[in-house]
């Protein structure tokens, strides 16, 4: 005989001793999500309503316990319609600190067909920009935009408020604190500059993208160690060189660049960071490289350009600009990728390790733009390079 | 995904219990003759079946199977046996309070003793004192077990990394690549300028 176990006992939600809510992607999206946006009525006490601007995450965390198991992830329901008066970020700030949201989506799939996205945000204690970072991790589920319930918006509305209505939401602690590089976008690199570089630190991120880059750059390494360097608090990819002079290595005439303070931030020595420095200075000395094959067919005028007007001198700006940007995905800054993704269309005569990035920035693009033919101009001079890099740079 | 047929749950509902649970709200009270709310593990004394066709007839829950069991001296199936491994463990909740004892098996392929060492495992839980004088006694195959005695059996076959236990269908991990913390240490000017307080 069916054995009926309510969840809902006298409005207090019962789960069976043994059993604990651990559903799939797909039914927490087909299933609860679809419900819930259709008003349909199903047993919600399982997933309950959860204001986020309301509570910590240790709140969620005792507010949404299912059953005597133990758990380790809590569910609830959100609804997205709170904005910052500057347009379409959403708010989820909280009394004690906020949501920041990484800035890849993850397709949901099932049975090949596309029914939803996942957002990954990270839960931080304070006010920006001065957050700590807390092992607190959410999962926000939406619906496809073709079958979520936007019917009641008009037309106008729909296109501002994509993002609106509903979400499921998953949190969960971190479970270790481990850096591991991101199998999809590893390529090989030399042993030497791996162990160099891969540092589990703040800079874990940025230490990807350069390691990518795969320059060991041995003798820039022993000029820099007796350098003074400083560099802005906290913001890690903002560092600003300039010149102090110029080295030679691995037949490349390299410019060495000292960080510059950005801003008004007090500055901090960088002897915890070296790492961080050393990289930086990797990819300096890669784009030196470049600045000298460039020297003479640069004319364009373009200010978004790495390349400023002066022949030997980088636009760490803009450099920053277009990585932050790409970053958040703009469409624009992915068509002055694509000429990086060019490079791998050209001859080889450029270090592998910028090739590297190149194909890195270029994969993790959102947008197909495939405007190259302004910014190939800028890459001619892949031809007439009369300083071969060596070819070691291979990775 | 394993629910048991009896059961009216929505889902997304696994059943996953922890050792303790196993213990006080199925053992217990199928020693004691009540009936197990939910009654939901089934008994397989009479039918000694290799693990991997334990699919359909225990209760299966995240890759494992559960089932009652009164214990015998010698676990044979048609194709192989049971060998205990290793002491056995007690079985504490979390008021340090000792609710059970808990001990492993080993499926080997062939007959004793000259099995193959498989995959599959059996946890084997028992409660603490059943009235047999060498409960407490240690010795593997020797224990004089009344016959009357209930176990519960939890039967998982080890495989990659998966110790039997509970999977992520999800790829959760790693749960921020690197590239997310790049995106994270981008200063959010929204969050700057406009608090809720």
């Amino acid at each position: 005989m069916p054995e009926e176990m309510s969840i809902s006992v006298n409005g207090q939600s019962r789960v069976p001793p043994g059993f604990r809510f651990h559903p799939t992607e797909e039914e927490l999206l087909h299933y609860y999500l679809m419900k819930k946006v259709s008003d349909e009525k199903i047993d919600l006490d399982v997933i309950r309503d959860i204001d986020l601007n309301k509570f910590e995450p240790w709140d969620i965390q005792e507010k949404c316990k299912l059953g005597s198991t133990p758990q380790n992830e809590w569910y609830f329901f959100s609804h997205k319609d709170k904005k910052y008066p500057t347009g379409r970020r959403t708010n989820r700030a909280t009394a004690a600190g906020f949501w920041k949201a990484t800035g890849r989506d993850k397709v949901i799939y099932s049975s090949f067909r596309q029914i939803g996205m996942r957002k990954t945000l990270v839960f931080y204690t304070g006010r920006a920009p001065h957050g700590q970072k807390s092992v607190w991790i959410m999962y926000e589920y939406r619906l496809d935009d073709k079958t979520s319930n936007t019917n009641t918006f008009n037309s106008m509305e729909e296109m501002t408020t994509y993002e609106d209505g509903w979400v499921v939401c998953r949190i969960f602690k971190k479970k270790n604190q481990q850096k591991t590089v991101d199998g999809a976008n590893s390529s090989s690199i030399t042993a030497d500059s791996k162990t160099q570089m891969l540092h589990s630190g703040k800079n874990g991120g940025l230490e990807e993208i350069l390691q990518h880059m795969g320059w060991t750059c041995k003798q820039e390494n022993s000029r820099r160690n007796s350098i003074n360097i400083t560099t802005t608090n906290n913001s890690t990819n903002y560092m600003k060189f300039h010149p102090i002079g110029t080295a030679m290595g691995n037949g490349l005439h390299v410019r060495l660049m000292q960080p510059t303070n950005q801003d008004s931030k007090t500055p901090q020595s960088l002897t915890n960071n070296g790492s961080l420095f050393d990289q930086a200075c990797e990819v300096q000395s890669c784009y030196g490289a470049i600045d000298e094959a460039s020297v003479t067919n640069q004319g364009s005028g373009n200010t978004n350009s790495v390349y400023d007007t002066e022949p030997n001198h980088i636009n760490w700006t803009a450099l920053d600009r277009l990585v932050a940007s790409h970053l958040n995905g703009q469409a624009e800054s992915s068509k002055q990728l694509a000429c990086f993704n060019n490079l791998n269309m050209g001859s080889c005569s450029l270090p592998d390790h910028v090739l590297q990035l190149s194909r890195l920035l270029s994969n993790e693009s959102y947008h197909t733009s495939q405007d190259y033919t302004r910014e190939m101009d800028l890459w001619s001079f892949t031809h007439s390079s009369s300083s071969s890099p060596e070819p070691s740079g291979h990775i | 995904m394993g629910d048991d047929h009896n059961i009216n749950l929505p889902p997304g509902f696994q059943f996953h219990p922890t050792d303790e649970e196993l213990i006080v709200h199925f053992l217990y009270r199928k020693a004691k003759l009540l009936p197990c709310h939910p009654d939901v593990i089934p008994d397989l004394d009479c039918y000694p079946l290799d693990p991997w066709e334990l699919n359909g007839k225990a209760l299966a829950g995240g890759n494992q199977w559960y089932y009652f069991s009164r214990s015998t001296l010698n676990r044979v199936s048609a194709n192989g046996y049971w060998k205990p491994v290793g002491a056995d463990e007690p079985i504490v909740t979390s008021t340090c309070k000792k609710v059970g004892m808990k001990n492993y098996l080993v499926f080997y392929i062939g007959e004793a003793p000259t099995g193959i060492k498989s995959n599959w495992i059996m946890q084997e839980y028992r409660l603490p004192d059943s009235g047999s004088s060498s409960r407490s006694s240690k010795k593997r195959g020797q224990s004089k077990i009344d016959s009357s005695t209930w176990v519960l059996c939890r039967v998982y076959e080890m495989n990659g990394g998966s110790q039997g236990s509970f999977c992520d269908e999800d790829d959760n991990g790693p749960e921020l690549s690197s590239l997310d913390e790049v995106f994270l240490s981008l200063d959010d000017l929204d969050e700057i300028s406009y608090l809720p307080n």
